[in-house]
């Protein structure tokens, strides 16, 4: 309800005040790791407390003055980026062929191509384990690109599906009337319209293979690590408290992208 | 030459026959119009041409060759749809460059060309908006010049003004009409709205059930239906029962004897319908000289609507009977008192015979 104005004769529901608060409940309960998370990052150096007793950067600046952490982060940057441009690449000429398409065993093929979302993650980490072993992949960026591709396509795939069923058939049509080849009419008119939509789905997968742990600590070595893999890693030995560091970190990161995908969504 | 000719092409889907095989012919210059209710076939007619379905059966000229296998980009035709289907990203100018751009046109006559047609439609003042920046009416006449510029054999316009209120329907009619008079484009026109037809068309083609019921100019479709649809679809009109008696006169299911306009398929004994215009029908008043019309009534009034320029009346006859008379609004003339007495009377060229079933054929 747009104006906010309740409708004549509307009374208090009383499950509507129950549902309300419990929504809030659960978005307190969902949102308090954070709110234990971010003041730890500014607290000493030598544990993890809450509430911390003294403010200090000293954490943040341990992440980025250490070699290894950086490097980890620049593996996890890399990864993440290169699926993302798999996962467009795939993804936004899959949605295409369901959306537009009209061909017999349509209904199978979107099955198949949306079954890395029905598939447990650690199924799918084991299988992807074994198939890039056997081409010597695993440990390697590429092999982990690959992998977070499979895992990232299908939501590519649904968010470049719901944005092509906004965009009206005709314009392809009447583009293609006027003389437009199908590559013509796809690139001049149908891909500036989906920019919304894969900017969207590409900013989900690039945030889905950054944070990823189960399938990249199968495919990843110590060399190759991505950064939520060493902070798994490194939390089976010490828990040292620049993780509360780089976790405020990531919460960051996060939030920047889904602003920035909201602002551009505002814009559209 | 024809522009566009289908010959005996038809188009089923397994075993729905959306079109029967029909023959076509639109000239160079002329203006066609489409018309029949949903589901009898001219989208589907109107896909054909342009490519977008293939036909069952038969085959598809454009401007003297066969295309039947030419695919839709290759066909060298205009559209004008419903929604308008301005691309919503690019400008004004943009959207009118863009069958030139993917013709490869050089830049200056781009230019050139994309002005020209904007003033034809008298829109040059808003090259650099957008689509959704202009009203309805505006945008239409974007998708006209976006065909215009190119120079097509042929534009097709699928229910163009569908989306527009009455007023602006009209106005745009005008609009169609005087590009196309002015230009000799060859336009096929699509709609389900008579009134459309007949104040735009060279030519209609009334489509009824997958088949073509009949085609000729408006006026002629207009006053010579040849089957009750036809009668029916175009303009209003009272259609009863009746039968033809030895004199060659008619008896409708009222018990009401008229004369009627000859016709050799209406022969003694022969049941069918008699159709009459309620514009030809007259109310008889107090000092009316009702001797110019021979086929006279006695009814009972049953309601008077006021329609802005015209007046409709609702009468009763025997035998759940109704009849429509329809006058001008002219002040002072006044409704009729339900349960009055009514006298009507239309001369017998007005009372058309027509086939209970089917057609007339010829």
């Amino acid at each position: 309800m747009g104006g906010g104005e309740k409708p004549v004769g509307a009374s208090v529901n009383p499950w509507s005040i129950f549902s309300t608060v419990m929504a809030w409940l659960i978005l307190l309960f969902l949102m308090l790791p954070s709110f234990i998370v971010v003041p730890m990052s500014f607290g000493g150096k030598f544990e993890m407390m809450f509430p911390p007793t003294t403010f200090d950067t000293i954490l943040y600046e341990r992440f980025f003055s250490t070699g290894n952490w950086i490097a980890t982060t620049i593996t996890s940057f890399k990864v993440a980026i290169g699926a993302t441009a798999l996962a467009l690449l795939l993804g936004v000429p899959a949605s295409y062929g369901i959306v537009r398409g009209t061909y017999p065993g349509k209904k199978i093929v979107t099955l198949f191509l949306l079954s890395p979302i029905l598939v447990p993650v650690i199924v799918l980490a084991l299988g992807m384990y074994l198939y890039l072993a056997s081409f010597k992949a695993t440990g390697t960026d590429l092999g982990l690109i690959i992998a977070h591709g499979v895992l990232t396509t299908p939501f590519v795939i649904v968010t470049c599906m719901a944005g092509l069923r906004h965009i009206d058939a005709n314009l392809e049509t009447a583009a293609t009337i006027m003389g437009a080849s199908v590559m013509q009419s796809f690139f001049k008119v149908t891909l500036p319209l989906l920019k919304p939509a894969m900017f969207a789905g590409g900013l989900f997968a690039f945030l889905m293979s950054f944070d990823e742990v189960v399938v990249a600590f199968f495919i990843t070595e110590a060399s190759t690590m991505t950064l939520p893999v060493k902070m798994y890693s490194s939390i089976k030995w010490e828990i040292s408290p620049i993780l509360a560091a780089i976790s405020s970190l990531l919460t960051l990161l996060s939030l920047v992208i889904c602003l920035v995908g909201a602002a551009a969504q505002k814009k559209t | 030459m024809a522009m566009v000719r289908l010959q005996r092409a038809g188009k089923r889907y397994g075993d729905v026959v959306a079109l029967h095989e029909v023959d076509l012919s639109v000239e160079e210059g002329e203006f066609v119009t489409l018309l029949g209710p949903s589901g009898s076939g001219k989208t589907t007619m109107l896909n054909l041409i342009a490519g977008m379905i293939a036909p069952t059966v038969g085959q598809v000229f454009i401007a003297g060759k066969d295309a039947t296998n030419t695919p839709p980009n290759k066909r060298g035709l205009g559209m004008v749809f419903q929604n308008y289907a301005l691309m919503p990203h690019m400008t004004i100018f943009e959207n009118v460059a863009f069958p030139l751009r993917v013709r490869k046109t050089p830049e200056e006559e781009i230019k050139k060309k994309v002005a020209h047609v904007l003033n034809l439609v008298h829109l040059p003042q808003v090259a650099n908006r957008k689509p959704r920046e202009l009203s309805g009416g505006q945008q239409q006449r974007v998708a006209l010049a976006r065909c215009i510029v190119y120079n097509p054999s042929i534009i097709l316009m699928d229910e163009p003004l569908g989306a527009l209120d009455k007023k602006l329907r009209e106005q745009m009619q005008l609009e169609l009409k005087r590009i196309h008079t002015d230009l000799k484009i060859t336009m096929l026109y699509v709609t389900h709205d008579q009134e459309e037809a007949l104040t735009m068309s060279d030519r209609i083609v009334l489509l009824n059930d997958g088949r073509i019921e009949q085609m000729g100019p408006p006026d002629e479709m207009y006053f010579k239906p040849r089957s009750v649809f036809a009668a029916d679809f175009l303009g209003s009109s009272n259609i009863w029962d009746g039968t033809i008696e030895s004199d060659g006169s008619a008896t409708i299911k009222s018990g009401d004897k008229m004369k009627v306009k000859p016709e050799a398929f209406a022969k003694p004994g022969t049941k069918l319908k008699v159709m009459v215009r309620p514009e030809n029908i007259n109310v008889i008043r107090q000092g009316d000289d009702e001797s110019r019309f021979e086929n006279r009534v006695n009814g009972k009034a049953i309601d008077t609507l006021i329609l802005g320029g015209v007046i409709k009346h609702y009468v009763q006859l025997a035998n759940d009977t109704v009849i429509i008379a329809q006058e001008l609004t002219r002040s002072g003339r006044r409704s009729l008192t339900p349960g009055q007495d009514v006298r009507l009377a239309w001369r017998p060229d007005d009372s058309l015979p027509l086939p209970a079933v089917g057609k007339i054929e010829g």
